[in-house]
Protein backbone atom coordinates (compact mmCIF):
# COMPACT_ATOMS: atom_id res chain seq x y z
CA UNK A 1 0.00 0.00 0.00
CA UNK A 2 1.08 3.28 -0.87
CA UNK A 3 0.20 6.58 0.72
CA UNK A 4 0.04 9.81 -1.60
CA UNK A 5 3.25 10.83 -2.96
CA UNK A 6 5.23 9.37 -0.32
CA UNK A 7 7.64 6.12 -0.12
CA UNK A 8 5.84 4.71 3.28
CA UNK A 9 5.19 1.00 2.87
CA UNK A 10 3.37 -1.59 5.35
CA UNK A 11 7.24 -2.64 5.83
CA UNK A 12 8.06 0.59 7.80
CA UNK A 13 4.81 0.76 10.17
CA UNK A 14 6.60 -3.58 10.64
CA UNK A 15 9.98 -1.92 10.94
CA UNK A 16 9.04 0.31 13.52
CA UNK A 17 6.98 -2.46 15.19
CA UNK A 18 10.00 -4.67 15.61
CA UNK A 19 12.27 -1.97 16.80
CA UNK A 20 9.90 -1.07 19.45
CA UNK A 21 11.18 -1.96 22.75
CA UNK A 22 7.47 -3.12 23.94
CA UNK A 23 7.67 -5.78 21.21
CA UNK A 24 7.79 -8.76 23.44
CA UNK A 25 10.69 -10.46 23.15
CA UNK A 26 12.30 -10.66 26.66
CA UNK A 27 15.16 -8.51 25.57
CA UNK A 28 14.39 -6.17 28.58
CA UNK A 29 15.07 -9.37 30.71
CA UNK A 30 19.26 -9.31 29.57
CA UNK A 31 22.11 -7.11 30.56
CA UNK A 32 24.80 -8.97 28.31
CA UNK A 33 27.40 -9.13 31.23
CA UNK A 34 26.76 -5.59 31.99
CA UNK A 35 25.28 -6.69 35.41
CA UNK A 36 28.52 -8.61 35.75
CA UNK A 37 31.02 -5.51 35.35
CA UNK A 38 28.70 -3.31 36.82
CA UNK A 39 29.77 -5.87 40.08
CA UNK A 40 33.48 -5.57 39.88
CA UNK A 41 33.97 -1.82 38.46
CA UNK A 42 32.11 1.63 38.96
CA UNK A 43 30.75 2.30 35.60
CA UNK A 44 30.29 5.61 34.32
CA UNK A 45 28.80 6.98 30.67
CA UNK A 46 31.69 6.56 28.78
CA UNK A 47 32.37 2.67 29.91
CA UNK A 48 28.60 1.69 28.63
CA UNK A 49 29.18 3.66 25.01
CA UNK A 50 32.66 1.38 24.66
CA UNK A 51 30.79 -1.86 26.19
CA UNK A 52 28.82 -1.96 23.36
CA UNK A 53 31.13 -0.86 20.81
CA UNK A 54 32.68 -3.85 21.27
CA UNK A 55 29.82 -6.12 20.98
CA UNK A 56 28.90 -4.35 17.94
CA UNK A 57 32.60 -5.22 16.53
CA UNK A 58 33.13 -8.33 18.24
CA UNK A 59 30.08 -9.98 18.87
CA UNK A 60 26.79 -8.44 17.67
CA UNK A 61 27.74 -7.66 14.36
CA UNK A 62 29.99 -10.45 13.05
CA UNK A 63 27.63 -12.98 14.65
CA UNK A 64 24.48 -12.02 15.43
CA UNK A 65 24.17 -9.80 12.03
CA UNK A 66 25.46 -12.13 10.12
CA UNK A 67 23.29 -14.68 11.27
CA UNK A 68 20.25 -12.26 10.58
CA UNK A 69 21.80 -11.57 7.12
CA UNK A 70 21.85 -15.55 6.22
CA UNK A 71 18.48 -16.21 7.64
CA UNK A 72 16.98 -13.54 6.17
CA UNK A 73 18.35 -14.99 2.14
CA UNK A 74 17.16 -18.18 3.48
CA UNK A 75 13.79 -17.63 4.26
CA UNK A 76 13.45 -15.60 0.85
CA UNK A 77 14.70 -18.40 -1.41
CA UNK A 78 12.44 -20.68 0.91
CA UNK A 79 15.58 -22.79 1.10
CA UNK A 80 14.49 -24.74 4.88
CA UNK A 81 18.10 -26.72 4.73
CA UNK A 82 20.17 -23.86 4.49
CA UNK A 83 17.86 -21.72 7.30
CA UNK A 84 18.57 -24.67 9.63
CA UNK A 85 22.72 -24.56 8.49
CA UNK A 86 22.70 -20.76 10.01
CA UNK A 87 20.80 -21.67 13.31
CA UNK A 88 23.42 -24.26 13.54
CA UNK A 89 26.27 -21.95 13.32
CA UNK A 90 24.60 -19.14 15.15
CA UNK A 91 23.57 -21.50 17.82
CA UNK A 92 27.08 -23.58 18.48
CA UNK A 93 28.53 -19.88 18.29
CA UNK A 94 27.49 -18.94 21.77
CA UNK A 95 30.07 -20.51 24.32
CA UNK A 96 28.20 -19.84 27.41
CA UNK A 97 24.65 -21.05 28.54
CA UNK A 98 22.87 -18.43 29.76
CA UNK A 99 22.87 -16.32 26.86
CA UNK A 100 22.70 -19.29 24.81
CA UNK A 101 19.15 -20.08 26.27
CA UNK A 102 18.23 -16.70 26.72
CA UNK A 103 18.68 -16.80 22.80
CA UNK A 104 16.59 -19.54 22.11
CA UNK A 105 13.66 -18.55 24.35
CA UNK A 106 13.25 -15.61 22.93
CA UNK A 107 13.74 -16.43 19.21
CA UNK A 108 11.16 -18.83 19.74
CA UNK A 109 8.87 -16.43 21.32
CA UNK A 110 9.47 -14.07 19.05
CA UNK A 111 7.81 -16.76 16.05
CA UNK A 112 5.86 -17.28 17.90
CA UNK A 113 4.47 -13.63 18.18
CA UNK A 114 4.67 -12.80 14.30
CA UNK A 115 3.01 -16.27 13.12
CA UNK A 116 0.04 -14.35 14.46
CA UNK A 117 -0.34 -11.74 12.30
CA UNK A 118 2.26 -11.84 9.44
CA UNK A 119 0.88 -12.09 6.02
CA UNK A 120 3.89 -14.49 4.45
CA UNK A 121 3.88 -16.91 7.39
CA UNK A 122 4.80 -20.42 5.53
CA UNK A 123 8.71 -20.31 6.09
CA UNK A 124 7.97 -19.20 9.78
CA UNK A 125 5.41 -22.29 10.12
CA UNK A 126 8.67 -24.72 8.56
CA UNK A 127 11.14 -23.32 10.70
CA UNK A 128 8.94 -23.76 13.83
CA UNK A 129 8.23 -27.55 12.62
CA UNK A 130 12.26 -27.84 12.59
CA UNK A 131 12.63 -26.40 15.99
CA UNK A 132 9.49 -29.01 16.97
CA UNK A 133 11.21 -32.23 16.07
CA UNK A 134 14.57 -30.66 17.13
CA UNK A 135 16.45 -30.07 13.98
CA UNK A 136 16.67 -26.11 14.56
CA UNK A 137 16.66 -23.87 18.26
CA UNK A 138 14.97 -21.00 16.75
CA UNK A 139 18.09 -18.69 18.01
CA UNK A 140 17.02 -15.20 18.21
CA UNK A 141 18.69 -13.66 15.26
CA UNK A 142 18.03 -16.66 12.83
CA UNK A 143 14.28 -16.21 13.96
CA UNK A 144 14.20 -12.16 14.09
CA UNK A 145 15.69 -12.97 9.88
CA UNK A 146 12.88 -15.45 9.80
CA UNK A 147 10.15 -12.22 11.25
CA UNK A 148 11.85 -9.61 9.32
CA UNK A 149 11.64 -11.38 5.89
CA UNK A 150 8.34 -12.03 6.67
CA UNK A 151 7.18 -8.79 7.30
CA UNK A 152 8.62 -7.49 4.33
CA UNK A 153 11.29 -5.48 6.28
CA UNK A 154 14.39 -5.25 3.63
CA UNK A 155 17.14 -7.08 4.97
CA UNK A 156 19.74 -3.97 5.75
CA UNK A 157 16.83 -2.32 7.77
CA UNK A 158 16.27 -5.75 9.30
CA UNK A 159 19.66 -5.55 10.33
CA UNK A 160 19.80 -2.16 11.84
CA UNK A 161 16.32 -2.90 14.22
CA UNK A 162 18.84 -5.92 15.32
CA UNK A 163 21.43 -3.69 16.61
CA UNK A 164 19.31 -1.08 17.45
CA UNK A 165 17.29 -2.95 19.61
CA UNK A 166 20.68 -4.65 21.17
CA UNK A 167 21.72 -1.12 21.76
CA UNK A 168 18.57 0.15 23.61
CA UNK A 169 18.47 -2.91 26.13
CA UNK A 170 22.13 -2.77 26.81
CA UNK A 171 21.14 0.97 27.53
CA UNK A 172 18.08 -0.11 29.51
CA UNK A 173 19.62 -2.62 31.36
CA UNK A 174 22.45 1.07 32.48
CA UNK A 175 19.36 2.70 33.45
CA UNK A 176 17.98 0.32 36.13
CA UNK A 177 21.40 -0.89 37.51
CA UNK A 178 21.62 2.87 38.01
CA UNK A 179 24.69 3.34 35.95
CA UNK A 180 23.21 5.80 33.72
CA UNK A 181 20.28 8.96 33.52
CA UNK A 182 17.80 8.81 31.12
CA UNK A 183 19.10 11.65 28.86
CA UNK A 184 22.82 10.37 29.36
CA UNK A 185 20.89 6.95 28.19
CA UNK A 186 19.64 8.70 24.98
CA UNK A 187 23.20 10.13 24.19
CA UNK A 188 24.91 6.83 24.15
CA UNK A 189 22.01 5.74 21.42
CA UNK A 190 22.40 8.84 19.34
CA UNK A 191 26.56 8.54 19.45
CA UNK A 192 26.73 5.04 18.30
CA UNK A 193 24.24 5.50 14.91
CA UNK A 194 27.52 5.28 12.75
CA UNK A 195 28.97 2.03 14.86
CA UNK A 196 25.40 0.49 13.98
CA UNK A 197 25.33 1.50 10.80
CA UNK A 198 28.55 0.36 9.54
CA UNK A 199 28.48 -2.95 12.09
CA UNK A 200 25.24 -3.44 9.40
CA UNK A 201 26.95 -3.10 6.25
CA UNK A 202 30.29 -4.96 7.32
CA UNK A 203 28.25 -8.23 8.24
CA UNK A 204 25.14 -8.83 6.96
CA UNK A 205 26.36 -9.97 3.56
CA UNK A 206 28.86 -12.01 4.56
CA UNK A 207 28.47 -16.11 4.03
CA UNK A 208 27.45 -18.13 7.00
CA UNK A 209 30.48 -19.80 6.81
CA UNK A 210 32.06 -16.36 7.71
CA UNK A 211 30.24 -16.44 11.18
CA UNK A 212 32.63 -15.50 13.82
CA UNK A 213 32.68 -13.77 17.68
CA UNK A 214 35.20 -12.86 19.26
CA UNK A 215 35.23 -11.26 23.21
CA UNK A 216 36.96 -13.06 25.34
CA UNK A 217 36.60 -10.78 28.09
CA UNK A 218 32.72 -10.29 27.36
CA UNK A 219 32.62 -14.23 27.76
CA UNK A 220 34.18 -14.24 31.07
CA UNK A 221 31.89 -11.53 32.22
CA UNK A 222 28.50 -13.37 31.34
CA UNK A 223 30.65 -16.90 33.12
CA UNK A 224 30.34 -14.44 36.00
CA UNK A 225 27.17 -13.82 35.77
CA UNK A 226 25.97 -16.98 35.44
CA UNK A 227 27.54 -18.20 38.79
CA UNK A 228 26.16 -14.77 40.35
CA UNK A 229 23.52 -15.50 43.69
CA UNK A 230 22.11 -12.13 43.10
CA UNK A 231 20.98 -10.51 40.32
CA UNK A 232 18.22 -8.81 38.96
CA UNK A 233 18.87 -9.70 34.76
CA UNK A 234 18.87 -13.17 32.97
CA UNK A 235 22.29 -12.85 31.69
CA UNK B 1 -6.88 -25.33 25.13
CA UNK B 2 -4.82 -27.94 23.25
CA UNK B 3 -3.91 -31.46 24.95
CA UNK B 4 -0.45 -30.66 26.41
CA UNK B 5 -1.72 -27.57 27.99
CA UNK B 6 -0.97 -27.71 32.16
CA UNK B 7 -3.33 -25.43 33.80
CA UNK B 8 -1.09 -22.13 35.11
CA UNK B 9 -1.95 -20.59 38.40
CA UNK B 10 -0.18 -16.98 38.71
CA UNK B 11 0.85 -15.69 41.83
CA UNK B 12 1.68 -12.18 42.81
CA UNK B 13 1.63 -9.66 45.43
CA UNK B 14 3.88 -6.95 47.60
CA UNK B 15 7.30 -8.21 48.68
CA UNK B 16 7.54 -10.11 51.85
CA UNK B 17 3.51 -10.75 51.62
CA UNK B 18 4.25 -14.42 51.86
CA UNK B 19 4.25 -15.67 47.96
CA UNK B 20 6.86 -18.17 48.89
CA UNK B 21 5.72 -19.31 52.15
CA UNK B 22 2.04 -19.46 50.57
CA UNK B 23 3.73 -21.77 47.62
CA UNK B 24 5.40 -23.78 49.91
CA UNK B 25 2.39 -24.30 52.06
CA UNK B 26 -0.35 -25.19 48.97
CA UNK B 27 2.64 -27.62 47.21
CA UNK B 28 2.87 -30.40 50.23
CA UNK B 29 -0.87 -30.61 50.29
CA UNK B 30 -1.52 -30.69 46.82
CA UNK B 31 1.02 -33.35 46.69
CA UNK B 32 -0.63 -35.55 49.18
CA UNK B 33 -3.64 -35.28 46.96
CA UNK B 34 -1.58 -36.51 44.14
CA UNK B 35 -1.11 -33.98 42.08
CA UNK B 36 2.09 -32.97 40.80
CA UNK B 37 3.11 -29.26 40.44
CA UNK B 38 5.81 -27.37 38.73
CA UNK B 39 6.78 -23.78 39.99
CA UNK B 40 8.40 -20.81 38.22
CA UNK B 41 9.79 -18.60 40.99
CA UNK B 42 10.31 -14.64 39.02
CA UNK B 43 12.82 -12.92 41.15
CA UNK B 44 13.81 -9.28 41.35
CA UNK B 45 16.74 -9.41 42.38
CA UNK B 46 18.39 -12.91 43.57
CA UNK B 47 17.48 -16.87 43.17
CA UNK B 48 16.99 -16.45 47.36
CA UNK B 49 13.07 -17.68 46.78
CA UNK B 50 13.64 -20.16 43.75
CA UNK B 51 16.38 -21.95 46.03
CA UNK B 52 14.85 -22.00 49.26
CA UNK B 53 11.56 -23.55 47.30
CA UNK B 54 13.83 -26.01 45.50
CA UNK B 55 15.60 -26.92 48.92
CA UNK B 56 12.45 -26.96 51.22
CA UNK B 57 9.94 -29.10 48.79
CA UNK B 58 12.35 -30.63 46.36
CA UNK B 59 15.74 -31.46 48.06
CA UNK B 60 14.40 -31.92 51.76
CA UNK B 61 10.95 -33.11 51.60
CA UNK B 62 11.10 -35.04 48.09
CA UNK B 63 7.80 -33.34 46.89
CA UNK B 64 9.06 -32.98 43.18
CA UNK B 65 12.12 -32.98 41.27
CA UNK B 66 14.66 -30.32 41.95
CA UNK B 67 14.43 -29.35 38.04
CA UNK B 68 10.71 -28.35 38.82
CA UNK B 69 11.68 -25.23 40.77
CA UNK B 70 12.38 -22.59 38.34
CA UNK B 71 14.17 -19.29 38.85
CA UNK B 72 13.28 -16.51 35.99
CA UNK B 73 15.47 -12.88 36.45
CA UNK B 74 13.32 -9.88 35.56
CA UNK B 75 15.83 -7.83 34.83
CA UNK B 76 14.01 -5.42 37.28
CA UNK B 77 10.80 -5.35 35.71
CA UNK B 78 8.25 -7.87 38.04
CA UNK B 79 5.87 -6.40 36.21
CA UNK B 80 6.72 -6.77 32.71
CA UNK B 81 7.88 -10.19 32.88
CA UNK B 82 4.16 -11.42 33.78
CA UNK B 83 2.15 -8.91 31.92
CA UNK B 84 3.78 -6.65 29.35
CA UNK B 85 5.73 -9.08 27.91
CA UNK B 86 5.59 -12.06 29.70
CA UNK B 87 7.66 -13.89 26.56
CA UNK B 88 10.52 -15.55 28.83
CA UNK B 89 8.23 -16.67 31.10
CA UNK B 90 5.93 -18.40 28.77
CA UNK B 91 9.13 -19.72 27.50
CA UNK B 92 9.98 -21.60 30.16
CA UNK B 93 5.94 -23.13 30.91
CA UNK B 94 6.06 -24.39 27.26
CA UNK B 95 9.43 -26.19 28.27
CA UNK B 96 7.73 -27.42 31.31
CA UNK B 97 4.74 -29.19 29.31
CA UNK B 98 7.08 -30.41 26.66
CA UNK B 99 9.17 -32.08 28.84
CA UNK B 100 6.83 -32.88 31.80
CA UNK B 101 3.50 -33.05 30.52
CA UNK B 102 2.45 -35.30 33.35
CA UNK B 103 2.50 -32.06 35.74
CA UNK B 104 -1.12 -31.07 36.30
CA UNK B 105 -0.29 -27.67 37.50
CA UNK B 106 2.02 -25.00 37.17
CA UNK B 107 2.33 -22.28 39.99
CA UNK B 108 4.09 -19.01 38.88
CA UNK B 109 5.26 -16.76 41.39
CA UNK B 110 5.82 -12.66 40.34
CA UNK B 111 8.72 -10.50 41.59
CA UNK B 112 7.63 -8.82 44.50
CA UNK B 113 5.91 -5.45 43.18
CA UNK B 114 3.31 -3.12 44.45
CA UNK B 115 -0.44 -3.31 44.15
CA UNK B 116 -0.87 -3.14 40.34
CA UNK B 117 0.38 -6.51 39.48
CA UNK B 118 -1.90 -8.30 37.36
CA UNK B 119 -0.97 -11.72 34.92
CA UNK B 120 -1.53 -11.71 31.60
CA UNK B 121 -4.09 -14.24 31.04
CA UNK B 122 -1.83 -15.83 28.21
CA UNK B 123 0.55 -16.65 31.18
CA UNK B 124 -1.78 -17.38 33.86
CA UNK B 125 -4.73 -19.10 33.64
CA UNK B 126 -5.93 -17.89 37.49
CA UNK B 127 -4.62 -15.25 39.41
CA UNK B 128 -3.61 -15.33 43.36
CA UNK B 129 -2.93 -11.87 44.72
CA UNK B 130 -1.62 -12.37 48.21
CA UNK B 131 -1.41 -8.81 50.77
CA UNK B 132 -0.87 -9.33 54.34
CA UNK B 133 -1.95 -7.18 57.72
CA UNK B 134 0.95 -5.05 58.33
CA UNK B 135 -0.29 -2.46 55.74
CA UNK B 136 -3.30 -1.69 57.73
CA UNK B 137 -6.78 -3.02 56.94
CA UNK B 138 -7.04 0.07 54.46
CA UNK B 139 -5.24 -1.92 52.04
CA UNK B 140 -8.04 -3.19 50.57
CA UNK B 141 -10.16 -0.39 50.29
CA UNK B 142 -6.95 1.08 48.52
CA UNK B 143 -8.22 -1.26 45.34
CA UNK B 144 -5.29 -1.29 43.29
CA UNK B 145 -5.69 -3.75 39.78
CA UNK B 146 -4.04 -6.63 42.10
CA UNK B 147 -6.25 -6.51 44.97
CA UNK B 148 -9.58 -5.48 42.03
CA UNK B 149 -9.28 -8.07 39.51
CA UNK B 150 -7.74 -11.79 41.31
CA UNK B 151 -9.76 -14.29 40.69
CA UNK B 152 -8.76 -14.90 44.37
CA UNK B 153 -7.88 -12.48 47.11
CA UNK B 154 -5.40 -13.94 50.07
CA UNK B 155 -5.03 -11.31 52.93
CA UNK B 156 -2.32 -13.48 54.93
CA UNK B 157 -0.70 -13.00 58.76
CA UNK B 158 -3.34 -12.73 59.94
CA UNK B 159 -2.30 -13.76 63.13
CA UNK B 160 -0.77 -10.25 63.94
CA UNK B 161 -3.30 -7.99 62.48
CA UNK B 162 -4.23 -6.89 66.39
CA UNK B 163 -0.50 -5.85 66.98
CA UNK B 164 -0.79 -3.92 64.03
CA UNK B 165 -3.91 -2.53 64.32
CA UNK B 166 -5.83 -3.93 61.28
CA UNK B 167 -9.53 -4.95 61.97
CA UNK B 168 -10.12 -8.01 59.51
CA UNK B 169 -13.62 -7.59 59.41
CA UNK B 170 -12.88 -4.02 58.16
CA UNK B 171 -10.54 -5.85 55.58
CA UNK B 172 -13.30 -8.69 54.89
CA UNK B 173 -16.49 -6.16 53.99
CA UNK B 174 -13.62 -4.11 51.79
CA UNK B 175 -12.73 -6.41 50.40
CA UNK B 176 -16.38 -7.74 49.48
CA UNK B 177 -17.42 -3.97 48.46
CA UNK B 178 -13.91 -3.72 45.92
CA UNK B 179 -14.33 -7.01 44.99
CA UNK B 180 -17.63 -7.93 44.48
CA UNK B 181 -18.67 -11.34 43.87
CA UNK B 182 -15.08 -12.56 43.93
CA UNK B 183 -13.78 -14.91 47.04
CA UNK B 184 -11.25 -13.47 49.46
CA UNK B 185 -9.46 -15.84 52.02
CA UNK B 186 -7.95 -15.05 55.21
CA UNK B 187 -4.40 -17.18 56.10
CA UNK B 188 -2.11 -17.30 58.21
CA UNK B 189 0.64 -19.47 56.27
CA UNK B 190 3.27 -19.82 58.85
CA UNK B 191 0.61 -22.27 60.79
CA UNK B 192 -1.74 -23.38 57.34
CA UNK B 193 -4.47 -21.60 58.66
CA UNK B 194 -7.18 -20.90 55.98
CA UNK B 195 -4.64 -22.98 53.43
CA UNK B 196 -7.40 -25.71 52.32
CA UNK B 197 -9.66 -22.65 51.52
CA UNK B 198 -6.66 -21.77 48.88
CA UNK B 199 -6.24 -25.45 47.78
CA UNK B 200 -10.02 -25.71 46.90
CA UNK B 201 -10.12 -23.18 45.14
CA UNK B 202 -7.49 -24.44 43.01
CA UNK B 203 -9.04 -27.56 42.93
CA UNK B 204 -12.30 -26.24 41.73
CA UNK B 205 -11.68 -23.23 39.85
CA UNK B 206 -8.28 -24.30 38.26
CA UNK B 207 -8.46 -27.70 37.79
CA UNK B 208 -12.28 -28.49 37.71
CA UNK B 209 -11.79 -30.93 40.35
CA UNK B 210 -10.07 -33.35 38.21
CA UNK B 211 -8.38 -36.44 39.81
CA UNK B 212 -4.19 -36.33 39.40
CA UNK B 213 -3.12 -37.48 36.15
CA UNK B 214 -1.26 -39.85 37.28
CA UNK B 215 -3.95 -41.83 39.10
CA UNK B 216 -6.81 -41.46 36.05
CA UNK B 217 -6.70 -44.84 34.32
CA UNK B 218 -5.99 -44.90 30.68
Amino acid sequence: MIFMDTEIIDGDISLLQMSDSFFPTGLYATSNGLEALSQVKKLKSNDISQFITIYLQQVVGPCDCTALGNAYESCKKRDLASLIKTDESAYYIRLIEEPRSASVRSGNQLLKCVSTFSKHKKMIKYYQNAIGIGKATGVYPVSFGVATCSLDIPKNKAGLILLYGFTVSVIGAALRLGILQHIDGQKIIHELRPAILKSVLRNIDRPISSIWQFAPGLDILQMKHEAMSSKMFIT
Amino acid sequence: MPSNRIPRVGIGGPVGSGKTMLIEQIVPILSTKGYKVGIISNDVVSKEDAERMRRNLATERGLMPEDLVIGVATGGCPHTAVREDPSINLSVVEELESKHNYLDLILIESGGDNITTTFSPALADYFIYIIDVTGGDKYPRKRGLGIESCDLLVINKIDIAPYVGADLKIMERDAKIVRKSKPTVFVNSKTSQGIDSVISYIINDVLFAAAPKNLVKR
